[in-house]
């Protein structure tokens, strides 16, 4: 009875994209997330009659030949590339991606990783440093005197002091690109991790070579559409209770089978 | 033994196969670019001697696919790619060139159009795409020319199978004879080709085989009292 484990990869599958579905929802609200769907793929197929055996000696072959299939599996749980909405929060360290991009951020133990969260935040000794503390990579510092910091869309840091009209420049905030996105290691708060896939990062000056534009004060939200995410769960709900009528069906018939004797 | 149980057992083995058939494509029911499945059953005579006339059995006989368009889905995706009316896109795989319709593309870290598990899609000429990593914006042509910052890169290649189609699995097809590139085909950029497996129909299909199943067991429990009762009454003479 087949049809009893093909039905519980539709029903794997199916539970499987609501995992993915409810992990979009969940994160609604998180800043810069884009939102993951997970594609699928049917298995392998059973060779009852090859198609082309030959039935005579004339040459005469099976046309279309016997082959049944074996169920589904997963064949990817990518990301969304896609532009969520820009906020407006007039945080002065509140900067949002406009285009393609990301920021690069250096953890404790030195590997640098790469998130579009432009929640910025100045440390201590006056880094620019994400929410959970760790640097840009770009390594810029805010002079303690500084009273206000204005960042240029092409990432130009500026300082401005009480005593001068005129800022000082204090760096420059730069963007890296990836040729395959999608090839990039989600690890969590929002951060992402170079693999093989994603290609070599790309460090360049933000607006160039096909990079999007830094905006200062604004925050780019959660691209997760809820009016679709909603829509797939009841599609997988039902394609879940589809693939458990066959689980009944099959049953039935193994049931009616034992009843022979 | 009896004819009708041989009969009726070929029956019931066909059926069961056709059961399988039903549960792959509501497995599939969310697999870009699925086609359903279809069992063909055919008679075929068996010969019971030089007296008698032949027995007519029912078996699986053929299996086919319907290649109808499945529902396009919008995703936005810059390398979602769906094929309206005929043909199929080209990979390039390990095991040789595969026929496909799911079109989730992306890029490989060097920049070439692949597909989630790394094969790479073929143009028009059969050679793999290349897409350059600097662009900006890709966008794909209905024709299927691709063209990134407006400067024409080459075309996704849209090819007609000859002579049979073989399933392979992750929704491909292998063309026994061969493909040829189809001239005005109808490419969609930001979409993808949902399976086109109507669970309605799948339902109905599953319903029948059941019912079909149970009154073969009915016939196959009935044939078995006929032969008790006829060995009780004549085992009684």
């Amino acid at each position: 009875m087949k049809s009893l484990q093909i039905a519980a990869t539709g029903m794997a599958a199916q539970q499987m994209r609501v995992d993915v579905i409810s992990n979009n929802i969940a994160n609604m609200s998180t800043a810069a997330y884009r939102p993951r769907v997970a594609e699928f793929s049917d298995l392998v197929y059973q060779q009852y009659l090859t198609p082309g055996t030959i039935t005579s000696q004339l040459g005469t072959v099976v046309p279309a030949g016997i082959q049944v299939g074996t169920g589904v599996k997963a064949s990817t749980v990518s990301v969304e590339i896609t532009q969520g909405s820009m906020r407006q929060s007039g945080g002065e360290l509140d900067l949002a991606i406009d285009g393609n991009g990301f920021f690069e951020v250096q953890l404790p133990d030195g590997e640098t990783v790469f998130t579009r969260d432009g929640k910025l935040n100045r440390s201590q000794d006056g880094q620019i440093v994400t929410m959970d503390g760790y640097p840009l990579a770009d390594g810029i510092t805010i002079p303690d005197d500084a009273n206000r910091i204005s960042i240029s869309r092409d990432g130009q840091v500026t300082a401005y002091f009480d005593n001068t009209e005129t800022g000082q420049s204090i760096g420059v905030i730069s963007l890296v690109s990836f040729v395959n996105e999608k090839g990039l290691e989600a690890v969590g708060d929002n951060l992402f991790r170079l693999t093989e896939a994603s290609g070599d990062a790309n460090r360049q000056v933000a607006g160039t070579n096909g990079l999007g534009t830094i905006r200062q004060g604004f925050i780019e939200d959660s691209s997760v559409d809820v009016v679709k995410e909603i829509s797939d769960l009841i599609e997988a709900q039902r394609g879940y209770e589809l693939n458990s009528k066959v689980i009944t069906a099959s049953d039935e018939m193994l049931a009616a089978t034992t009843r022979l004797r | 033994m009896s004819n009708s149980i041989y009969a009726t057992l070929s029956r019931q083995d066909g059926l069961l196969k056709e059961l399988q058939v039903v549960a792959n494509n509501i497995a599939n029911t969310n697999t870009t670019g699925y086609k359903t499945d279809r069992a063909i059953f055919a008679e075929y005579l068996v010969s019971t001697g030089d007296q008698t006339p032949s027995l007519s059995m029912g078996a699986l006989a053929g299996h086919t696919f319907d290649l109808t368009q499945g529902t396009v889905k919008f995703t936005g995706g810059q390398f979602d790619l769906a094929i309206q009316g005929e043909g199929f896109f080209a990979l390039q795989t390990p095991a040789g060139e595969r026929l496909t319709r799911a079109g989730a593309f992306q890029l490989s870290a060097t920049g070439e159009l692949i597909t989630p598990d790394g094969a790479n899609v073929l143009d028009s000429g059969n050679t793999p795409i290349q897409i350059p990593p600097e662009a900006a914006s890709i966008s794909i042509a209905g024709d299927g020319s691709i063209s990134a910052d407006g400067e024409l890169l080459g075309q996704i290649g849209v090819f007609r199978a000859n002579g049979q189609l073989q399933r392979d699995t992750d929704t491909r097809f292998t063309a026994e004879g061969g493909t040829e590139a189809i001239e005005n085909a109808n490419v969609l950029q930001g979409a993808v080709e949902q399976s086109n497996v109507s669970p309605v129909l799948e339902m109905a299909r599953m319903i029948k085989v059941q019912r079909a199943y149970e009154a073969g067991q009915n016939v196959l429990e009935q044939e078995h009292q006929r032969s008790t009762q006829y060995i009780s009454t004549v085992g009684n003479r």
